[in-house]
């Protein structure tokens, strides 16, 4: 017997999933107040619609301010970071110790210092967004090729040339992935900031049904943050095959072990 | 820069923060409410640190995190390898893996207190679940940075399998080994932060939340100091073995 493909195999699972979470607490497997069925929370999402639209604008608004915050620092930073070789030896491996520090104990500062509104949320989701944008950043500035570099300077390109033609294109697609991991931090720093003490904001939503036991207003609001989270994931990647075309073949991979580890570290969200 | 100037412009820089820390709020540049200066900060620290009911929030934190990370590290790496060695299985988990890579885990904090309440038991369920899919993944790409060329010549030898597990597998893997264990006590960590910080009555994330709340910040910067500290000194520990380790590895 021939073996199904993986994607199919991934399909029925998925669908196996779906239904399951309908039947298991319909058969009476599960309480109702641990997974309420699928319907039922799918028709409270629909029934309440217009209290999830407007925390979600909220949301989006500070997940959009954090992001520019954390991807507009972090790319400076990281370019400086990794462009200077002697920045880089002071400071990788302080961020790299840095990156340490379970960020999410800073929050109570954050709350302290700028209340429970907005502001706390883009403060903290920013930082939190920043370290994945700036480490992968420095990553890719050092990885671009040596020798693009010197065939560029020895047929004269000034320094503005060499960043614009040579230095951007080269290091976009690993600054892109930088982009994609810490646009999925800040909408986690977002939300964890809001469940954490807010009053307003998808995450807040999780929280308030969480206390009065809402258990389908609480599935209601994790599937928007689900669905937010892979809509964001979708459009970046969206974009990384749209500028596939200006990464060229060859490009060297360091492989020093501060890189490894700036690459795991990166690659996954804490939170 | 040679290696000692570039540790003592690293100490220059420490002792700037440190300095500013300690001068802007006495200045009256920055709000003293908002910045404590350092030396109230590390008088107030000294004072939790002796507190009976800090020590035992930090044993209970610190019991959480282990039993956590006991249960995470070779779960997760089990399933790891085995999604590395069976082409077919890793074709259809691993692209899910991914997936749920990219999704917030805080999200489900609240199904884990409605199943498992909010004591010791989901602590460690939430810490545990936050971990295990960073091990999952960094267990498979170990077996696969194991060179095929070394395998062949090995078996072309006439190794047997625990020569090859013993003198190839182990030492291509280790360095990656050590690193996962250190980047997944920094998801644990933070996994266990969160679930104290949202619902607990122990604990020091339960503490230090308190604190904010009730805007008592030199404690609250105190308590930071201690998690701070301890998070990056695991961290520089491994670090270490990490380097003694990647002499093997030509």
């Amino acid at each position: 017997m021939k073996r199904p493909s993986p994607p199919t195999v991934r399909r029925l699972i998925g669908l196996a999933l779906l239904i399951a979470w309908e039947a298991v607490p319909r058969l009476g497997l599960l309480p109702e107040l641990f997974l309420p069925p699928l319907s039922k929370t799918l028709a409270v999402l629909w029934l309440d619609s217009y209290i999830y639209a407007a925390a979600l604008m909220v949301t989006l608004y500070e997940v959009a301010i954090a992001m520019l915050i954390a991807c507009g620092v972090g790319i400076l930073v990281g370019a400086v970071v990794g462009g200077v070789a002697s920045i880089r030896n002071l400071m990788l491996p302080v961020f790299s110790s840095l990156y340490a520090i379970p960020i999410v104990i800073l929050y109570p500062i954050f709350t302290a210092w700028f209340g429970i509104g907005s502001e706390s949320k883009i403060a903290f989701a920013g930082v939190y967004g920043f370290f994945p944008v700036m480490l992968s950043t420095a990553a890719g500035i050092r990885t671009i090729d040596e020798q693009y570099l010197l065939a560029a300077r020895s047929m004269g390109a000034t320094l503005p040339q060499l960043i614009a033609r040579v230095i951007i294109p080269a290091s976009i697609p690993t600054v892109l992935t930088g982009l994609r991991l810490g646009g999925a931090l800040t909408i986690i720093g977002v939300v964890v900031s809001e469940m954490l003490t807010s009053a307003s904001g998808i995450g807040y939503l999780v929280t308030m049904n969480r206390t009065i036991l809402d258990s389908p207003r609480v599935f209601a609001a994790i599937i928007v943050v689900l669905a937010l989270s892979v809509a964001f994931d979708i459009a970046v990647r969206a974009l990384e095959r749209y500028t596939m075309v200006w990464q060229s073949a060859g490009r060297r991979m360091a492989s020093s072990s501060t890189d490894t580890s700036a690459r795991l570290a990166t690659s996954a969200s804490a939170a | 820069m040679s290696r000692s100037a570039v540790i003592l412009v690293r100490i220059a820089l420490l002792l700037a923060v440190l300095g500013a820390w300690e001068v802007l709020p006495r200045a009256g540049v920055v709000n003293p409410m908002l910045l404590p200066p350092l030396s109230q900060v590390l008088v107030v620290l000294g004072e939790i640190l002796k507190r009976g009911d800090f020590q035992e929030a930090m044993a209970v934190t610190a019991a959480e995190v282990l039993v956590a990370f006991v249960i995470a590290v070779p779960l997760g790496a089990l399933l790891g390898v085995l999604s590395a060695e069976n082409e077919y299985f890793g074709a259809i988990f691993k692209p899910m893996l991914f997936y749920v890579f990219s999704i917030p885990k805080s999200i489900f904090l609240p199904m884990f207190i409605l199943v498992f309440g909010i004591g010791f038991g989901q602590k460690v369920a939430y810490a545990t679940f936050s971990t295990i899919f960073i091990v999952i993944m960094s267990a498979s790409a170990a077996v696969e940075s194991v060179k095929a060329e070394y395998l062949l010549v090995a078996q072309s030898y006439g190794a047997t399998r625990a020569q090859i597990l013993r003198r190839i597998y182990v030492p291509s893997m280790m360095p990656i080994l050590l690193e996962t264990l250190r980047i997944s006590m920094i998801f644990n960590f933070t996994g266990v932060m969160i679930a104290e910080m949202y619902a607990s009555r122990t604990g020091v994330g339960h503490m230090i939340s308190n604190w904010g709340e009730n805007f008592m910040l030199p404690q609250l910067f105190a308590g930071v100091i201690v998690l701070a500290v301890a998070a990056m000194a695991f961290n520089e520990l491994v670090r270490y073995w990490e380097a003694r380790c990647s002499t093997w590895r030509g």
